[in-house]
């Protein structure tokens, strides 16, 4: 069915502003990242102006980017891969047995998400603290540390959307798979993993978008040695002025790779923010 | 082997009924793992944090008397809590009620269109996967007074330049705009899946039978959709709840706290001025109201809905 023309036009004048809501500041903020210093400000705004590149150059090696976004590449994957190799099984699990308090343990999963990162930050911070000058054992400020943490809201997602790409399957495929002599762990690392790979992709993408943005937890846990990206971001403020190119430039290295894989992986992406709900 | 032989387990061999068991188990070995590290992370952090909000401690003091309710009572008379709750509660309403209502809108819309729908849908989906820090950050740039890009558009139009984000009148609904700005997209997706699962027959026959597409909307589409509807709601409203790193750049709960969420104060009150187990009792108030108000919209609206 098609909608009348009129509606039609409706919906796209619409829907088009609405993107344009979105890509005029993105765009005309990115823009400034190229600019040099002395039109950071300008008004009304320069938009003809030689592109360069040294506020990234500045934001990289004088401001040391490279060292934040390593830190984020470490506690981002280092995160996500552990969230997997619990969650995964766990989703398994939830999606292939029968047993009595499968029901009630995947609501209590499900809850989780409503917990606000000050909840458990805070405890985070004084436990680490005393762990410290109890037992002598550092986790504040360290790698391992932060990716313990993330699994708060890392890893009740990977069971969760990891269980509905196990339900997508059929029983049967383990089965016979058992049948021909697999094992049930077998079965499950030489069958069903591989059959369900592009869910796994899909998952740890998501997850690796939610981690890569954090801000909370790496806030109130990090410190020199592990500070993200997203942390430096805000030192670009500085009480009386904001360094907008070298601000702008770290906006890009934080916001790129994640649009580069919304663009590239845009079906898995949609699928992943919207599972589970129509079950 | 039928459950009877399961149960008689007198005759069997030791290494038979440790079998038996296992089998019957086996589902632990898969969830274990996770289930011990979301019980370290998650609820053990919840009762430490009980535990510290029953003492008075400080990171400066070693001694840490108890002192029971104490520090709920602190929270519950301190005028910056309660109002920190409020400017919490303002953000819930309008930022969930802003999104829903636009995602919404969008999901309609959207279905009315056939050319460039995918590259429509993906540019509005963009604000979900950046950075709420990033997205803070850029909209203080946009609605920087001398020289941000509203100010300058609303000078073409005759209108002089405007501090929102420093007056106390407008800096609560700029943050709540921004927020929005942000999260109506997810809205407009889970909609848009909810949408595409509907039977088709329902409404065909409707409109045979020249039912006006207002009707069929209230009367069909949402009725139907009524469990995707408050999927949505409780989602957003969870977030809208938690509000901090947008807060965080682009007011820090100014000017006078207008802006100020419980995040950010429980932050503050543990961070700067490290009355950490007053910041703890607050954390669990914050949870139990969190934890009402989801249970609320879970009896309420979402009771004829299978979970999980």
């Amino acid at each position: 069915m098609r909608a009348p023309i009129s509606e039609r036009v409706l919906a796209y004048v619409i829907l088009i502003a609405l993107a344009s809501l979105v890509i005029a500041p993105v765009l005309a903020g990115s823009v400034t990242a190229f600019k040099p210093q002395i039109i950071w400000v300008s008004s009304p705004p320069t938009w003809l102006f030689e592109p360069t590149l040294e506020n990234f150059e500045f934001v990289f090696f004088t401001r040391k980017g490279w060292v934040y976004l390593r830190n984020s590449l470490i506690i981002s994957v280092g995160s996500v891969a552990v969230a997997l190799i619990l969650g995964v099984p766990a989703a398994y699990a939830f999606a292939r047995f029968r047993f009595r308090s499968s029901k009630a343990l995947m609501q209590w999963l499900i809850s989780l998400r409503m917990i606000p990162p000050i909840v458990v930050g805070l405890p985070f911070y004084a436990m680490f603290l005393y762990l410290e000058r109890g037992l002598g054992i550092g986790l504040r400020d360290t790698f391992p540390g932060l990716i313990i943490t993330y699994q708060t809201f890392l890893l009740p997602l990977v069971v969760w959307m990891m269980r509905g790409y196990f339900a997508e399957l059929p029983a049967a495929m383990e089965e016979s798979a058992m049948v021909e002599g697999y094992t049930r762990l077998g079965a499950l690392w030489r069958v069903v993993l591989p059959v369900v790979f592009p869910g796994i992709v899909a998952t740890a993408i998501l997850n690796f978008i939610f981690a890569w943005n954090e801000f909370f937890l790496a806030l109130v846990l990090s410190g020199n040695r592990t500070s993200t990206l997203p942390m430096t971001a805000g030192t670009y403020i500085v009480r009386t002025r904001v360094e907008w190119g070298n601000l702008f430039a770290v906006n890009l290295i934080i916001m790129v790779p994640v649009i580069v894989l919304t663009i590239a992986l845009r079906r898995q992406i949609v699928k992943g923010l919207t599972f589970g709900i129509l079950e | 082997m039928n459950a009877s032989d399961l149960s008689d387990t007198t005759n069997q061999p030791f290494s038979t009924r440790l079998y038996n068991l296992t089998q019957r188990q086996r589902h632990w070995f898969f969830i274990a793992p996770a289930l011990i590290i979301l019980l370290l992370v998650v609820i053990y952090p919840i009762i430490f944090s009980t535990g510290v909000s029953l003492f008075r401690v400080t990171f400066a003091s070693q001694s840490r008397p108890f002192v029971g309710l104490q520090n709920f009572e602190r929270m519950l008379g301190n005028d910056d809590f309660i109002q920190s709750a409020l400017n919490t509660l303002y953000y819930v309403v309008f930022s969930v009620s802003g999104s829903f209502l636009l995602g919404f809108a969008v999901a309609l819309l959207i279905r009315r269109i056939t050319a460039g729908k995918e590259l429509l849908r993906l540019i509005l989906i963009i604000p979900i996967t950046m950075a709420p820090i990033v997205v803070g950050l850029m909209w203080n740039w946009m609605l920087d007074p001398l020289f941000g890009l509203v100010n300058w558009f609303l000078g073409l139009l005759g209108i002089p330049g405007q501090t929102m984000l420093a007056q106390a009148s407008t800096a609560r609904l700029t943050v709540v705009l921004v927020d929005i700005w942000q999260w109506y997209p997810l809205v407009f997706l889970i909609i848009e899946a909810g949408m595409a699962t509907l039977p088709r027959a329902p409404f065909e026959s409707a409109r045979l039978e020249g039912v006006s597409s207002w009707m069929i909307f209230r009367r069909l589409t949402l009725p139907m959709l009524r469990p995707v509807i408050l999927v949505a709601l409780l989602l957003r409203t969870v977030d809208a709840f938690r509000t901090f790193d947008i807060v965080r750049v682009m007011t820090d709960g100014g000017p006078h706290l207008t802006t100020e969420t419980l995040s950010l104060y429980l932050y503050r009150t543990a961070f700067t001025f490290s009355k950490l187990s007053r910041a703890a009792a607050g954390s669990i108030l914050m949870l139990l109201f969190i934890g009402l108000i989801s249970a609320l919209m879970f009896r309420y609206l979402y009771r004829d809905v299978e979970v999980g």
